[in-house]
């Protein structure tokens, strides 16, 4: 009898945070399966590919990552999952070379759609189980920090955004459930976890809301260090704040402030204001005043005047985030911005990007200027030539000579100087312990 | 004429609409079925036309013991949605999805507080849906609106509770913008105020009430668009 060949299985993600645990959790479900996890470029027999479908350029990419993916692997079954199957189910389900089409709530049974696939049942994806938690602790990442899902989906309907169509509704994990798959990625050895989710900050069950869940994964035995995705700026109160002077949670936020000014935030329909904003950053840093905040900035949204625009410059300045992803609006078909009058034309919109840009790289430098000379706790993510990369408590990128396999390991490290410009800029120091 | 293919199955997020009330020429609220999900007083749903690929959210404009869902529609000339809902007759069917959004009152606040609304236009459809739910409700409801026929079931709202102002007609209690007449009022130091309508009117309100001393913390925005 010829034995059975192990099967192989590839994965390609594109987008948040969100889809890379959710690709990582099926990682997990695919090896413990008996699966080999190879790449697209080895003939796999199934690939899969969690698109994402938050901007038109991610739609184009996810688009392109699809048929490059079923090109090379002209035999494999190819599974299209994320938000772009939610958003364009059925012209992806039209398309010959995917095999099965999987919405968001049920990507986390792929597993057993592609094993009945393989013994001849004939399942349709939307007969599998919708749970958007469903997911197994990951034990087997593509990456050295694991996350913990939390939460899924988003009602505040920004005007800009999809994510509300393609996510659903704001929906959260019970609380025994987090904590029982913080236990187990721990236990599974990752020494970093990150809190995810789609609109954190929302989360609630019961009685316990956000940050009564963080203290109870705060109180979890263990050796590791806790980091938040990327939060909504409103309505989180001093617990939340007294919470951080816990070592095990690490002093940074990704606090998406998308403009400085009030006209502009209300047209997105954003639920805060520059004034709460200023007051969230000020009461962190009056506790930790080396307390690292990154945003999210959106430039060229429908109706941005000049005033308008300088407010955020001036923000953005006040603020000092030590990185902005910023964001040249696009339309997203289906969303309230695609409606709105006045759009911006691209020669502005790339002009003030670029403001945007040169202001964030000089917060950036300054911001690693103050810590040179101090010491960061980094966990080494991965080593090439003999030099370890990874991430300091404050969530900057840090790199230092070692020697031998200490991936996955947390290191002190003294920082000497700032090396690489504008987006590549990192510390680089010595090894302290 | 339903919109509803024969093979179509009943989905609970289905609602046939049964009546349809003539507010204005542009203006009209639908009436459907009692909601099939519990929501708070003042929060949205997202409507489609069965059949349709868009949907649009709309404020609950009932209350959350009364017997309809129902919501207050303005017909945008050039909108691509309200047109269609304008062309729905009684009988034929609509999605629901909801409820959403964090506007909505909370029973322990509704009892104890002291609660400013302020609304242009159809803008006034939570506060509605909140005056029903709790009509022991202390409240201030200013409604900006360009003519007087706009004060959308004004009769519901105690005279003394409601204030009408009309920026094209004088036939309100106020003539001009409802920020004007904002400007010149004054509010106890512990009042909540509640706004919701277009972008512009919710800013310049904010301003005005930032003006007056208030703590931003003490207002809450829907905005439309
Ligand atoms: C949370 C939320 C709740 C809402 N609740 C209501 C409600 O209770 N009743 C309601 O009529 N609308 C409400 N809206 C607006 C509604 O969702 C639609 O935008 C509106 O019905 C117009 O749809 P449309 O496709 O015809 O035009 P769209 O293409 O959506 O809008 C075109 C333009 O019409 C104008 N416009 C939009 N809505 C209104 C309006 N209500 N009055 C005057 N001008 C408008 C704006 O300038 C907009 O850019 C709400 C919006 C949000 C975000
Ligand atoms: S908060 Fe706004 S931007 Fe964030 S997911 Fe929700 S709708 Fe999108």
């Amino acid at each position: 009898m010829i034995p059975n060949k192990k099967k192989t299985v590839a994965f390609k993600t594109l987008g948040c945070r969100l889809n890379q645990y959710e690709t990582d959790a099926l990682v997990t479900d695919f090896s413990e399966a008996g699966y080999d996890l190879v790449d697209t470029n080895s003939s796999p027999d199934v690939v899969i590919v969690n698109t994402c479908t938050v901007t038109n350029q991610s739609d184009q990419k996810s688009r392109t990552v699809i048929s490059q993916a079923a090109r090379k692997t002209k035999n494999a079954v190819v599974v299209v999952t994320g938000c772009m199957a939610n958003n364009f189910k059925e012209k992806l389900e039209s398309q010959e070379n995917i095999t099965f089409v999987v919405e968001n709530s049920r990507k986390s049974s792929i597993l057993a759609l592609v094993d009945a696939h393989f013994s001849g049942e004939i399942l349709h994806p939307d007969k599998l189980p919708q749970d958007v938690f469903r997911y197994e602790p990951v034990r087997k990442s593509l990456h050295t920090r694991s996350a913990v899902k939390i939460q899924d989906g988003c009602d505040n309907f920004c005007t800009f955004c999809i994510i509300p169509m393609v996510r659903g509704r704001a929906v959260s994990r019970p609380v025994a459930d987090v904590l029982e798959s913080v236990r187990k990625t721990i236990g599974n050895g990752f020494k970093e976890i990150v809190i995810t989710g789609v609109n954190i900050g929302r989360y609630q069950d019961g009685e316990s809301r956000f940050e009564d869940l963080l203290a109870k994964i705060l109180e979890v035995p263990g050796d590791f260090r806790v980091r938040i995705s990327s939060l909504e700026p409103d309505g989180f109160g001093d617990d939340f704040v007294q919470l951080f002077a816990n070592p095990k949670l690490m002093p940074h936020l990704h606090l998406c402030l998308q403009s400085g000014s009030e006209k502009t935030l209300l047209r997105m329909r954003r639920m805060y204001n520059v004034e709460q904003f200023r007051k969230t950053i000020n009461r962190f840093r009056a506790v930790y005043s080396d307390f690292n905040f990154t945003t999210d900035i959106i430039v060229g949204f429908p109706g941005e005047t000049d005033d308008e625009f300088q407010q955020t410059l001036d923000a953005v300045n006040e603020f000092k985030f030590s990185h902005i992803h910023t964001f040249k609006y696009s339309v997203r078909k289906g969303t309230r911005a695609e409606r709105l009058e006045n759009h911006i034309h691209e020669k502005v919109k790339n002009a003030r990007s670029l403001l945007v840009r040169e202001l964030s790289v000089g917060n950036k430098m300054n911001y690693f200027k103050s810590f040179i000379g101090q010491t960061e706790n980094v966990l080494i993510e991965k080593i090439t030539q003999g030099i370890a990369n990874g991430y300091g408590q404050h969530y900057i990128p840090v790199r230092f000579k070692v020697s031998g396999e200490m991936k996955n390991t947390v290191h002190s490290v003294t920082l000497t100087e700032i090396r690489g410009t504008d987006e590549e800029m990192y510390l680089f120091g010595e090894i302290s312990n | 004429m339903s919109l509803m293919k024969p093979d179509m199955k009943m989905d609970e997020s289905f609602y046939k609409i049964e009546e349809i009330r003539h507010l204005t020429g542009e203006t009209f609220s639908l009436k459907l079925p009692k909601a099939r999900f519990a929501f708070q007083a003042g929060q949205h749903i997202s409507l489609g036309i069965v059949g349709g690929n868009q949907s649009r959210e709309y404020s609950i404009y009932s209350g959350v013991n009364d017997d309809h869902l129902e919501v207050l529609i303005k017909e945008v000339e050039q909108g691509y949605f309200t047109p269609r809902l304008r062309k729905l007759r009684p009988g034929n069917m609509v999605e629901v999805h909801g409820p959403f959004g964090k506007f909505g009152m909370e029973p322990e606040h509704a009892a104890t507080g002291k609660f400013v609304f302020i609304a242009s236009g159809t803008g006034i459809a939570p506060f509605r849906s909140i005056v029903h739910t709790f009509p022991e409700i202390d409240y201030q409801l200013i409604h900006g609106v360009r003519y007087s026929k706009e004060a959308y079931d004004r009769n519901e709202y105690a005279s003394d509770r409601y204030t009408l102002c009309t920026s094209r007609d004088k036939n309100g209690d106020y003539h001009g913008r409802l920020t004007g007449y904002l400007k010149s009022c004054n509010f106890a130091p512990d009042t909540q105020f509640d706004l919701c309508g277009n972008s512009e009117m919710i800013f310049d309100a904010l301003e005005i009430l930032k003006r007056k001393g208030f703590d931003r913390d003490q207002i809450h925005c829907e905005v439309y668009f």
